[in-house]
């Protein structure tokens, strides 16, 4: 079973997953993991797509590297910007923030 | 660099027409609040355009051929707009005359205008008029020109109302420009006739094509009589002439210069810029002539009843103005352009006469003046007779020369009654003329030593009298004399002026040029010069039998007739029939459906937009819950049956 | 033969119960409403995908997969967690309706995704490298990839700084 679309369905699986994680949580934190999960299930999709497609099997490994970095990057500001978000509502229940409502 | 150096003529040519422009923005911009130093400033750039002018002038009064500067302004397809400088005997001779004018009135105005609180702006603005005629008279293509020539409107309108705060005159500069607008709408359609029927606007170029017979006939008739209409608005012809007296509001330098070698001039100018444009079509030149008649006659009517000194000048101009008309579409090109230059010079002398009585008296009332001693000015005194002879066409001054062969051109025309107009305006015009000189040399009662106690108080007077003599009266004093020694020499000059003019146009019309020239003075048309002059004396002595003499009735023959008196003080009623249209037809039918279309269709067409587009907003403003998430569940799910659509 | 069908079956095994991890992992991570166990799930799931690299071949990129995210990112919410104390507040309620939403939105989107994997037929290319060494990701790292390389550094160095500045500034505008 060690083939392509096994991982891709995994990967596909993980993804929804997150997906769902993102629309219903309203906690910003348990969103903020939803989002994790989701990056990592686009970073299993580029590591199997490198083992079993691509021509120079180290270029998703480096993709798969970078992809790391930016989710490094993106941790990092999701959280302070929840930090900011909960001083400012003193909650950090999505559905309080909607100023923009019409 | 290196190009002017070897071009001393374009360079003259750019500093002579840019440099009052830099003196206008100078003054503007830095120098407002010195007036002395605006002045200087002014007055030198002025100077120095008048200096380069003349430089031109003897530079190219032997070249071959005119001289032009040009590069492509708008160029596409079928339509080629050239700009630049077109240097030729005409342009040069206008360029010359302007700077003069322009350079004595500003000396003058140092003098006239001294302690007025607007000082600057004033110089600013002259600036900007002699920047925008000089530029004028100098485009080489028709659209260059018809900036210039808003301009030279723009610049008017601003000096007209120069004393904005009196209401008559910002009135009067209003109604100059608007009623100057009429016409040049005209002009401008007949630009456009032009660019699309032929599509170069080069000055040369028309000529040449016209002359050639390269356009067709009507469209250099309809063009022609579109572009006349221009003519008729900056030149006050009939039916566009009552802004050019009510111009009178702004200060009296102002009006020597609109009078004499700027505003009204440009109007003629055109003419005999595009003389051979306007020569192609005989329609054209019929209509103008019959335009050029009627206004010459109408204005001198309405300069014999009226008491107000710069009035009688203002409706003078109107009249030569038409009389120049009248020669130029008589064919007579030459007799137009040295008629106009001839006016230039003697008009401007007569306003800034009558500005010193002004200035002195502080009335514009000829009566007033001549009771209060007018004639005492002895400078000015004997400076308005010399320009009131010039006026009225007398011996040996330079009227008399330009009247002849304006006369001589009228006389060629087949129909004798156009030069019987011609006559009949000589002796009209010398009758006015005169009648204003001797309301000033033999008041009724001689002249009382002690005036009415009017706004002048004692103060005042002494002010004044220390003025007679200073520097502000020789400022004054100088530029009219300058102008009289003109106005003496200017009549000798023309037949060398005539040669120098012939290199202006292309020979077929220079020989009948020449020839109705001749025919004027040397041959057979000697009746003609007894004519003319008898014309002047006998409008001079009808002057002296009513108003100059002892036991004179002053009142002239035309107080018998009240009637008559009204219509023409009324100005023929044109002013009530222009208020009476525009309020019955425009203001009445044609602005209340205006006002009725902005109100209803425009103003309620956006508000129903806003109103469609607020309560659009408001119905769909249930999307927008700012909630994240929903927005994200939408987009998602968006995506994914736009996947599974594809796939399938 | 029987110990290659034997190792075959063992791989297999292996395979599966990594697989088994990383799901359970995904699951907690989404559904319990306590969020430390979220991020315990999420921790799981991390580590399992980190197996699945390894099943993949890439050793180095398994290491780097624990020491990022299990290492660092978990930690730090962990953190986040900690400062914001959302323990202490009100845990919402889920609404059902939108709970259903996102279910349907979810499921139409995985089974768009899978029937994309499944139709596609995939074919290799015909020459593949088989090098998977470290020497030369790091090589690759250092020469073609310099560039993204450099460019990765500063995208988080100026994350680094926007995280700092934005929980700092909210500070001091709150307090």
């Amino acid at each position: 079973m060690n083939n392509l679309n096994t991982y891709l369905i995994i990967s596909a699986f993980l993804f929804s997953l997150g997906l769902l994680g993102v629309l219903q949580r309203r906690n910003l934190i348990g969103m903020l993991i939803s989002i994790e999960l989701m990056l990592n299930a686009a970073n299993l999709n580029f590591m199997a797509f490198n083992r079993f497609l691509s021509p120079e099997p180290f270029v998703g490994q480096i993709i798969a590297l970078f992809i790391m970095g930016l989710a490094a990057a993106e941790a990092a500001i999701g959280l302070s910007i929840i930090l900011a978000l909960f001083r400012k509502l003193h909650s950090i229940n999505i559905e309080r923030a909607q100023k923009l409502k019409g | 660099m290196e190009v002017f150096s070897r071009d001393p003529v374009l360079l003259a040519t750019i500093l002579g027409t840019s440099l009052p422009f830099l003196s206008m923005a100078t003054i503007l911009i830095f120098t407002r609040h010195y007036p002395m130093l605006s002045s200087r400033i002014s007055v030198s750039a002025i100077g120095f355009s008048l200096v380069s002018a003349i430089f031109l002038l003897v530079k190219l009064a032997c070249a071959p051929g005119p001289i032009r500067y040009e590069t492509g302004w708008l160029s596409s397809g079928l339509l080629h707009v050239p700009f630049g400088y077109f240097l030729d005997p005409l342009s040069l001779l206008m360029l010359t005359i302007v700077a003069a004018v322009a350079f004595l009135v500003q000396v003058y105005s140092l003098g006239y205008m001294a302690g007025d609180p607007g000082y600057s702006r004033y110089y600013a603005f002259q600036s900007l008029f002699a920047w925008a005629m000089m530029n004028m008279v100098i485009a080489s293509s028709m659209l260059q020109l018809f900036i210039f020539w808003e301009l030279v409107g723009l610049a008017s309108y601003l000096l007209i109302g120069f004393y904005y705060e009196k209401q008559s005159a910002s009135q009067a500069g209003k109604k100059a420009f608007v009623m100057t607008r009429v016409g040049d709408v005209g002009f401008f359609l007949g630009l456009i006739i032009l660019t699309i029927g032929y599509g170069n606007l080069g000055i040369s170029d028309l000529n040449t094509a016209a002359s050639t017979h390269v356009l067709s006939q009507n469209l250099i008739t309809l063009s022609a009589l579109l572009i006349f209409c221009g003519v008729v608005g900056k030149s006050a012809q009939f039916p566009l002439l009552t802004w050019l007296p009510d111009a009178m509001e702004g200060p009296t330098p102002v009006s020597a210069l609109l009078h004499s070698a700027t505003m009204v001039a440009a109007g003629v100018y055109v003419f005999s810029r595009i003389f051979p444009f306007f020569s192609a079509s005989p329609d054209a030149m019929a209509v103008a002539l019959a335009i050029g008649t009627v206004t010459m006659l109408l204005a001198s009517t309405m300069a014999m009843v009226t008491f107000d000194l710069k009035q009688v000048w203002a409706y003078s101009t109107i009249s030569q103005l038409g009389l120049m008309v009248m020669a130029l579409a008589a064919g007579g090109y030459f007799a137009g352009v040295y008629h106009l230059t001839t006016h230039a010079g003697f008009k401007a002398l007569l306003f800034l006469c009558s500005g010193i009585f002004i200035h002195q008296y502080h009335t514009n009332d000829m009566r007033v003046i001549g009771k209060q001693g007018g004639r005492k000015l002895l400078i000015p005194m004997t400076c308005i007779i010399v320009g009131a002879l010039a006026l009225s066409g007398v011996f040996p001054l330079s009227g008399f020369f330009s009247k002849e062969a304006v006369l001589g051109a009228l006389a060629e025309n087949s129909n004798p009654i156009w030069l019987l107009a011609g006559l009949f305006g000589a002796f009209l015009t010398a009758y006015y003329s005169f009648r204003l000189i001797f309301f000033i040399l033999c008041p009724q009662g001689g002249i009382e030593e002690k005036h009415p106690v009017d706004e002048m108080d004692a103060h005042v007077k002494q002010e004044h009298a220390e003025e007679h003599h200073g520097y502000l009266f020789w400022a004054m004093a100088i530029p009219v004399m300058i102008l009289s020694a003109l106005t003496l020499v200017l009549g000798f000059v023309e037949h060398p002026l005539e040669n120098f003019m012939a290199g202006g146009i292309p020979t077929h019309h220079m020989q009948g040029v020449q020839h109705a020239a001749e025919q004027a003075h040397g041959g057979g048309h000697s009746w003609l010069l007894i004519a003319g002059v008898s014309a002047g004396l006998l409008g001079i002595a009808l002057a002296w039998f009513e108003f100059g003499r002892k036991k004179a009735a002053r009142v002239g023959f035309l107080g018998r007739f009240p009637t008559i008196w009204k219509l023409f003080e009324r100005r023929w009623f044109m002013d009530d029939f222009f208020r009476k249209t525009l309020d019955r037809f425009v203001y009445a039918g044609l602005t209340r459906i205006f006002t009725m279309n902005d109100r209803r269709i425009i103003d309620g067409g956006i508000d129903g937009i806003c109103f469609f587009t607020e309560a659009g907003g408001r119905l769909f403003s249930f999307l927008q819950s700012g909630m994240l998430q929903y927005n994200l569940l939408i987009m998602v799910l968006a995506a994914g049956v736009a996947i599974l659509f594809f796939l399938v | 033969m029987d110990t290659s069908t034997g190792l075959t079956a063992l791989a297999q095994a292996a395979f599966w119960i990594t697989v088994g991890f990383t799901a359970t992992g995904a699951v907690i991570a989404v559904f319990p409403r306590n969020i430390l166990h979220n991020v315990l799930g999420l921790a799981l799931a991390l580590a399992g995908v980190a197996g699945l690299y390894l099943c993949l071949g890439s050793f180095f990129i398994a290491m780097m997969q624990l020491l990022i995210y299990v290492g660092a990112i978990c930690i730090a919410i962990v953190f986040a967690i900690m400062l914001s104390r959302p323990l202490h507040l009100e845990t919402p309620q889920r609404g059902v309706p939108k709970v259903a939403m996102a279910l349907t939105a979810s499921a139409v989107f995985f089974v768009a995704i899978t029937s994309v994997t499944l139709r596609t037929e995939w074919t290799p290319p015909i020459g593949r490298g088989t090098d998977y060494s470290i020497e030369t990701l790091g090589h690759m790292l250092l020469t073609r990839y310099e560039l993204v390389f450099e460019l990765i550094s500063l995208v988080l160095l100026v994350a680094i700084i926007g995280a700092v500045v934005t929980a700092g500034f909210s500070r001091r505008s709150s307090s």
